[in-house]
């Protein structure tokens, strides 16, 4: 297995840890007990939920805070409560899909990893997450996305 | 910065060349000391030796002034040496420390994370641990020679422990392997088998008949093959993978021989994933370590330029023109009581994540250049135990334990070693970025309770002689400096180069022309960030 060509990134000090990981992660038999993660999703194969709530918790909450608050320090985590731009989720799905200056990209085209296999959301859990945020924190948006939406802004993307 | 790039920093609108002044102030705005001294260098302005010493910067011109912004280990270097030229420096720092990344946390410290939780940390006197960078490889001069300048002393740093383990919770029923067997095993099995081919004449091109003997020979006494270039359980094998039971002396003096691993279910494991960390530039042996944690360097350098530094600052605006470079900041410690201060020239050294945020008048390309680099989570766990087990217990000293689990790594002190009483563990190490992400949206307290639990699988006792929960730190880059913890780099041009960054940035995220032509490599960058101690990544 050339992981290296999977993930062009991997070469290095720090892809090292990731080879390692990935090569565990592929080669070894799947012993589905050991593999539930009490934790949550931290694993790219058991990335599977399309719950938004859980993928905001879990992700998204990282750099936005347990409630959407954002964050102020030298700079900021945008808050994602009174954010003006949520009221388009076409905004909001280009944003998770492709990033936005130092926010990962999420979508597939856009992702890349640190060393290793970038954190990928589907369409389907993109829409999800859209929302979950757009109906939370105060956010009362009542248009939802769906993923087939999601696709077609994808499909816009090069 | 290639100096080709000249035209595309002018500001739009602005219609004319750039001065001198303005060019070097925006190339130090954008990458750095480093890429400044380049560019002086190229322009006549400085002159940067290769590391054979020390760098030497000519004299000042009467008067001339430098703002320096951020005293991480970049922006500490290139206020150190410009004093040293006779600059008048000013440095401004976020913080209430100096050293950024470099950095250590002791009992009684305390960290803030963004989102507010504040993290007490209540080791026991002489114990610490290094949220950022924690190890220097020998080759590393610039950063090895500010060390020995500023009488930071150095111990050595344990990278590769064959005593340690490598462990998957899908192989060997989960059971860590200690890494001795593990390569022992794989480089014996591959040297059997090429061994073979060699014999059969199987490797018909470019080992000719003399050749081929003295591959033989070399591939016994590598791979620890018996007299028939067979890799088994034996003398030879077992003085590299261990022993069942360790020869002695007395009437017991014989060794008992272990077997080795099957080549299939050593395949299947997945642990020679693991092998060649040790083999890796930034990893060869010998490694170091300030005594006392790496945030020695950067209280070092404080001492020395102590009254140059203003802590508590933070920037708001930035401004240059024809006049020098103009810095607005609040200070965050009196009340964010604002501030202007003035320089001829500028060294920026602020993270991209930080910098687009702030208010600056640069050309539209590098704004977008900027604005283009995005920022990955990492996340390191601290353990305070009662007892130095994985010594007492486990006689691994010092050196990293390599998992599959989310943790990544556990890593053992590389000091201290036979101590009574307490220790501190790594005891993780997360950047992969689901995972990293994961554990930055926990609690710090849920980090510690994760760490440990899964800690517990890979190394026994880790649970049962944890002092308490309260005094261990879940350190995550929710920075308020940084905001993250580093800058990617991207895949398809994953040449260190900043040009190349905001090319791909540029093609592949915004409408605006690339700042840079595509492919354009900088292959000095890199040397140089070494030679000048910039850490280009968190840690090595």
């Amino acid at each position: 297995m050339n992981v290296h060509k999977l993930y062009p990134g991997a070469a290095g000090w720090l892809g090292a840890g990731v080879v390692f990981w990935l090569a565990l992660a592929t080669v070894a038999l799947v012993d589905t007990r050991a593999q539930a993660d009490s934790a949550g999703i931290f694993d790219p194969a058991t990335l599977s939920t399309t719950d938004g709530r859980q993928i905001f918790e879990q992700i998204c909450q990282g750099c936005h805070m347990q409630n959407g608050q954002g964050a102020v320090g030298a700079g900021h985590f945008p808050s994602l409560a009174n954010n003006r731009t949520l009221a388009s989720r076409q905004y909001t799905a280009l944003t998770i899909l492709m990033g936005r200056r130092n926010m990962p990209a999420f979508g597939a085209k856009h992702a890349i990893g640190f060393g290793g296999p970038p954190a990928t959301l589907s369409e389907d859990q993109i829409a999800a997450v859209i929302n979950y945020v757009r109906t939370h924190f105060g956010n009362r948006y009542t248009d939802s996305i769906t993923a087939a939406e999601v696709a077609t802004l994808d499909q816009t993307l090069h | 910065m290639p100096l080709h790039n000249k035209r595309d920093l002018m500001s739009k609108g602005s219609g004319r060349s750039i001065s001198r002044r303005r060019l070097l102030t925006m190339i130090g705005l954008s990458a750095g000391s480093t890429a400044m001294y380049q560019a002086m260098h190229s322009l006549g302005f400085a002159a940067e030796t290769k590391f054979t010493r020390p760098i030497q910067l000519s004299a000042a011109p009467k008067g001339a002034s430098v703002l320096v912004l951020g005293a991480g280990i970049a922006g500490l270097v290139a206020a150190y040496e410009l004093r040293n030229a006779g600059y008048r420096v000013q440095v401004l720092e976020y913080n209430g420390r100096a050293g950024g990344r470099n950095w250590t946390l002791r009992g009684g410290d305390q960290y803030t994370e963004l989102g507010g939780d504040t993290q007490e940390c209540r080791f026991d006197p002489g114990h610490y641990i290094n949220p950022g960078p924690w190890r220097l490889p020998h080759h590393h001069l610039g950063m090895l020679s500010y060390c020995k300048r500023l009488g930071v002393a150095l111990e050595p740093f344990v990278q590769i422990n064959y005593n340690a383990y490598v462990h998957s919770r899908k192989a060997f029923g989960g059971k860590p392997q200690r890494l001795r067997t593990v390569k022992a095993d794989y480089h014996g099995h591959v040297a059997e088998l090429l061994a073979k081919a060699t014999q059969s004449d199987s490797l018909d091109a470019g080992v000719t008949a003399e050749d081929r003997a003295k591959l033989l020979d070399s591939l016994r006494f590598w791979g620890a093959l018996d007299r028939n270039f067979r890799y088994v359980k034996g003398a030879a094998s077992n003085d590299r993978r261990g022993y069942e039971r360790d020869p002695g002396g007395g009437l017991s003096a014989r060794p008992q021989f272990s077997e080795p691993v099957g080549l299939r279910d050593l395949l299947n494991s997945g642990l020679w994933a693991a092998l060649p960390f040790g083999e890796m530039y930034d990893f060869q042996t010998t490694m170091f370590q300030p005594v006392g944690g790496m945030g020695q360097v950067g209280q070092a350098f404080a001492r020395e330029l102590a009254p140059l530094i203003c802590y508590n600052a933070k920037i708001v605006d930035i401004h240059q023109d024809e006049h020098g470079v103009r810095a607005t900041y609040e200070n965050t410690a009196a009340g964010s009581s604002r501030q202007t201060v003035q320089a001829d020239w500028c060294v920026c050294t602020i993270p991209l994540s930080i910098l687009g945020q702030i208010p600056m008048n640069v050309g539209g390309p590098m704004a977008a250049a900027i604005a283009a680099v995005p920022y990955c989570t990492s996340v390191k766990v601290g353990l305070q135990f009662k007892r130095r087990f994985w010594e007492v217990d486990e006689h691994i000293y010092g050196g990293v334990t390599y998992t599959d689990l989310p943790i990544g790594q556990i890593s053992y002190p590389s000091s201290g070693f036979f101590s009574d009483g307490k220790g501190v563990l790594l005891g993780a190490y997360i950047w992969d970025m689901l995972n990293s992400m994961e554990f930055t949206s926990m609690t710090p307290a849920e980090r510690v309770a994760k760490a440990v639990e899964y800690g517990s699988t890979s190394i026994r006792n880790t649970a049962r002689s944890l002092t308490t929960g309260s005094r261990s730190l879940g350190i995550v880059h929710r920075s308020r400096w940084v905001v993250s913890a580093f800058g990617q780099r991207r895949p398809a041009l994953s040449t260190t180069t900043i040009c190349a960054d905001s090319t791909a940035a540029s093609s592949s995220r915004e409408s605006t022309p690339p700042t840079c032509r595509p492919g354009r490599k900088a292959p000095s960058l890199r040397r140089s960030m070494r030679l000048t101690g910039c850490t280009g990544a968190p840690s090595r």
